[in-house]
């Protein structure tokens, strides 16, 4: 087999990361004709990518017409659970419609290692040249400092191209090494742990509900100790995804292990009931940027773009978690500005400019520009420690029957439940008009 | 398209020019297979499947034997499309591959089926693939595959080819055109140094050796190559397995060792039956409670009981200076 | 909120041990993290030995500390959580290797 003898290849485009990001971004560029090479540093696309359980496929419809006929989706998600809860209590507010089991579709649940190898194999199918198990160990700069591509660790040799687009993930080290983000801040991210357990397709449709294809999505809040997250519980075809999701400094501050509070979850009386008898198939953990619009980065440099969660966009607003759809978004974006940039001639920060114009235009900053102060409200000390508390105890109190005493009126039993949780009314309704000021 | 020239991993003719030929025999199979202690059905994880540690020193001591004779590797691999990436990662190392299609798919298989498949077809139909690219003059396989297997293959092949064959080696080298240096291992950290006679089978330890990364150029060249499929022989390998198998495994069933008969105990009251069972009244050595006051002595009695109890002679416990 | 009772639930009952066993890790020949054990020894916090999934560092009693790299997720929170600059160093594994998610 004829190989050729150099250490340098060049192409019109270097991306790295063949994650959700990175496929959408060379799929783009396969189509526009550019010759485009996509390094990934597993084995497989999706092999280093954990999610906590939702992909949203409205993005997919302009990049991949009838997308959900081929997707390897696990389950339709149909029901969607938001859960407030507290060691003994749970309040649930669950919401179900049959609009979101057949096409278009709204959710799904799935696997990384299926989905992330079929967007990858897309852009495969159009021309990219995918080139797995390499690490891109850093950039490459010419003379005036531009990146000019990357170095990798296949004995150093070099992948060359007027840009680069980097896809590497939360901890994008080019992100970093171009100066584009800062030193990793640990109060900007969260950290994921999951548990994938075995349950068979009839035990899932038993315990949640549900029919065949047909999935459940469970937010929940208050299940993290005194560390601000939440948890997270998704039906897969023949298995479970339950996990926390943990702020960093808070964790690491409270010297609880992360496993530990997965197993508080599980053990939860809600919660214990959906997973009795399960075992373990896979444990994992993976690290979400949170820090939300305020925080992200500059997405371009001269030569490089940046895009999905090395540049940070993961919307972790409370009642939406997305991430994979704005990977796909930005990633497909930065594919595009790539194309025009180089038609024109001009790969500066400057000439790169109509990515970020154009992901302002569109959902993918549009939502974390409106949603920018969700994180601090969601991740507030009364929202994750005494809300959660402050809701069962109101609907304990309204539910309860209290014969012979006569009901208590809805007003006194907020306030009694407030007082106990030590929040003033006042702090309630500053809270509820600051929601409705984030969310409305 | 800027990029480099793609060049499909295509099936190189028989080229005697091109030196000797190493035949590298991989087993290709999902790393972490699990067998069902129940009903035996082992499931396979497409997403698992890579090249064990003995296949990975395999490849690279045949590479390193090709690069000492100016020789070519030839990879061959009998299994389903799914394990293509990894003949495609193997192909970047710049060895020509070929894939035995395989009716295996991922799942579903017994143990004891796979157990019982003729692995002298086998043997037959990886040579049948072969057999383009030249008579191989040395054939590496890994000692072991993870998914286990019969390990009988590699003798097949040296049947077939008429060669030498050599196990459970840890070190290869050349010596002329006409051998070859094997070392194995063996008891006591000893090793044991043979000089096989070309051509010979060869199976390596997962030791020894790390396999080499192939090249950025050579990861970029097979990127979107497709693996070459043998269907010289018409049948695929598990094809053969049915009906002509040399190995027959029966049903099994549970050892059950045969009942000891103890007869029942004389008398007749029934406390004196039960106390003759269990031999509650029959006089036992009460325990020995020793707390003597140094170390010294401790040993010497617990040698002493030991010598008394005819666990080891009375003369290697005699005393020494100021024992009792 | 305190943690579950002992035995409260069953699957709890799995060691550690057990729950890495679940994780498909392809171990390469270099190891990836580096911790600096003088740096360490000025550290009180020490929380990587805590907040590390995978529980890789553990603390020695000359108070600095121990890692391994084997079982690694890959996450990076232990370099995020150090207190210290340039305590612990991090890279990705070589290519190919290091942890494989299958169900992730």
């Amino acid at each position: 087999m004829p190989e050729p003898r150099t250490d340098v290849a060049a192409f019109d485009a270097v991306v790295v990361g063949a994650g959700p990001a990175g496929a959408s971004a060379a799929l783009a560029l396969a189509r526009a004709g550019r010759s485009v090479v996509l390094v990934e540093r597993g084995p497989f696309p999706g092999s280093k990518n954990v999610y906590g359980g939702v992909v949203y496929g409205r993005v997919l419809d302009g990049i991949i017409p009838g997308w959900w006929d081929e997707v390897p989706v696990e389950r339709w998600v149909v029901r969607r659970s938001t859960v407030m809860m507290t060691g003994t209590q749970s309040l649930s507010v669950d919401f179900r419609t049959d609009a979101w089991g057949a096409a278009p579709y709204n959710g799904m649940t799935t696997l990384r290692s299926h989905f992330d190898a079929w967007l990858a194999g897309k852009a495969t199918e159009a021309g990219a040249r995918l080139v797995t198990s390499t690490v891109a160990t850093g950039l490459v700069r010419d003379g005036a400092g531009r990146v000019v591509g990357v170095r990798t660790d296949r004995d150093g040799a070099e992948l060359h191209a007027p840009v680069v687009i980097a896809c590497d993930g939360v901890n994008s080290f080019l992100a970093k090494e171009a100066g584009l983000l800062s030193r990793a801040e640990a109060s900007h991210h969260t950290l994921g742990v999951k548990e994938v357990l075995d349950l068979p397709p009839g035990a899932i449709n038993e315990r949640f509900g549900v029919q065949d294809h047909e999935g459940v999505d469970m937010e929940i809040l208050g299940c993290t100790r005194d560390i601000p997250g939440g948890g997270f519980l998704y039906t897969n075809a023949d298995s479970v995804s339950i996990g926390v999701v943990l702020s960093l400094p808070q964790l690491a501050a409270s010297g609880v292990r992360p496993e530990e509070l997965v197993a508080d979850l599980k053990a939860h009386p809600t919660i214990a009931p959906l997973l009795r008898g399960l075992t373990l198939r896979e444990y994992s953990a993976h690290l979400i940027p949170e820090g939300g619009y305020d925080t992200m980065p500059a997405l371009a440099a001269d030569g490089l773009l940046i895009a999905g969660d090395a540049g940070a966009m993961t919307l972790a607003a409370g009642l939406w978690l997305e991430g994979v759809n704005f990977a796909i978004g930005s990633g497909y974006a930065a594919g595009q500005a790539v194309d025009r940039a180089l038609t024109a001639g001009d790969c500066t920060a400057r000439g790169l400019a109509s990515y970020r114009a154009d992901l302002e235009g569109q959902f993918v900053l549009a939502d974390h520009k409106r949603l920018r102060k969700a994180p601090s409200l969601v991740l507030s000390d009364r929202v994750q420690q005494r809300y959660p508390g402050l809701l069962c105890d109101l609907a304990e109190g309204m539910f309860t029957v209290t014969n012979p005493t006569p009901k208590a009126g809805g007003l006194k039993v907020t306030r009694a439940a407030a007082a106990r949780h030590g929040v003033t009314l006042r702090q309630l309704a500053g809270d509820t008009l600051r929601g409705l000021r984030i969310f409305g | 398209m800027t990029g480099p020239n793609v060049s499909p991993v295509v099936a190189a003719p028989d080229d005697s020019a091109a030196g000797p030929l190493v035949v590298a025999c991989l087993r290709i199979t999902d790393l972490r297979a699990t067998v069902d202690p129940l009903d035996g059905s082992i499931s396979r994880d497409p997403l698992g499947v890579g090249l064990s540690p003995a296949d990975a020193a395999g490849l690279e001591q045949a590479l390193r034997m090709a690069e000492s004779w100016d020789g070519r590797v030839v990879a061959v691999a009998v299994g389903p499309e799914s394990i293509d990436p990894i003949l495609r990662d193997v192909a970047a190392l710049g060895v020509t591959v070929v894939r035995v299609p395989s009716a295996h798919d991922s799942d579903g298989h017994r143990y004891v089926a796979e157990l019982a498949e003729d692995e002298h077809g086998l043997a037959e139909t990886v040579l049948a693939a072969v057999r383009p690219f030249g008579r191989p003059v040395l054939v590496v396989c890994g000692d072991r595959s993870v998914d286990r297997g019969t390990g009988a293959l590699p003798a097949f092949l040296a049947h077939e080819l008429g060669a030498a064959q050599a196990l459970g080696l840890v070190a290869l080298r050349s010596d002329g055109p006409e051998a070859v240096v094997v070392e194995r291992r063996l008891d006591a950290g000893w090793r044991e140094r043979l000089r096989v006679l070309l051509p010979a089978v060869c199976s390596v330890e997962g030791a020894g050796v790390r396999l080499r990364r192939a090249s950025l150029a050579g990861a970029l060249a097979v990127a979107d190559a497709a693996v070459p499929v043998d269907r010289s022989t018409g049948r695929t390998a598990a094809g053969s397995a049915a009906g002509t198998g040399v190995l027959h495994i029966g049903a099994t069933r549970p050892y059950a060792p045969r009942t000891r008969v103890i007869p029942a105990p004389e008398g007749h009251d029934p406390r004196l039956r039960l106390l003759a069972l269990t031999g509650a009244l029959v006089a036992h050595d009460p325990p020995t409670v020793v707390h003597p006051a140094d170390a010294a002595e401790a040993a010497d009695v617990l040698l002493s009981f030991l010598a008394r109890h005819g666990y080891i002679d009375a003369e290697d416990v005699a005393p020494e200076a100021g024992a009792p | 909120m305190s943690g579950p009772a002992p035995g409260r639930s069953p699957w709890d009952g799995i060691s550690f041990e057990e729950r890495m066993a679940t994780v498909d890790f392809r171990v390469g020949a270099r190891a990836h993290i580096a911790v600096d054990a003088e740096v360490c020894r000025s550290c009180t916090t020490k929380a990587c030995v805590s907040a590390c999934p995978a529980n890789l560092f553990a603390p020695t009693s000359d108070g600095g500390i121990l890692f391994n790299y084997e079982e690694c997720f890959e996450c990076g929170t232990c370099y995020m959580v150090c207190d210290s600059e340039g305590a612990i160093t991090w890279t990705y594994p070589d290519g190919g290797h290091g942890v494989v998610f299958h169900h992730g």
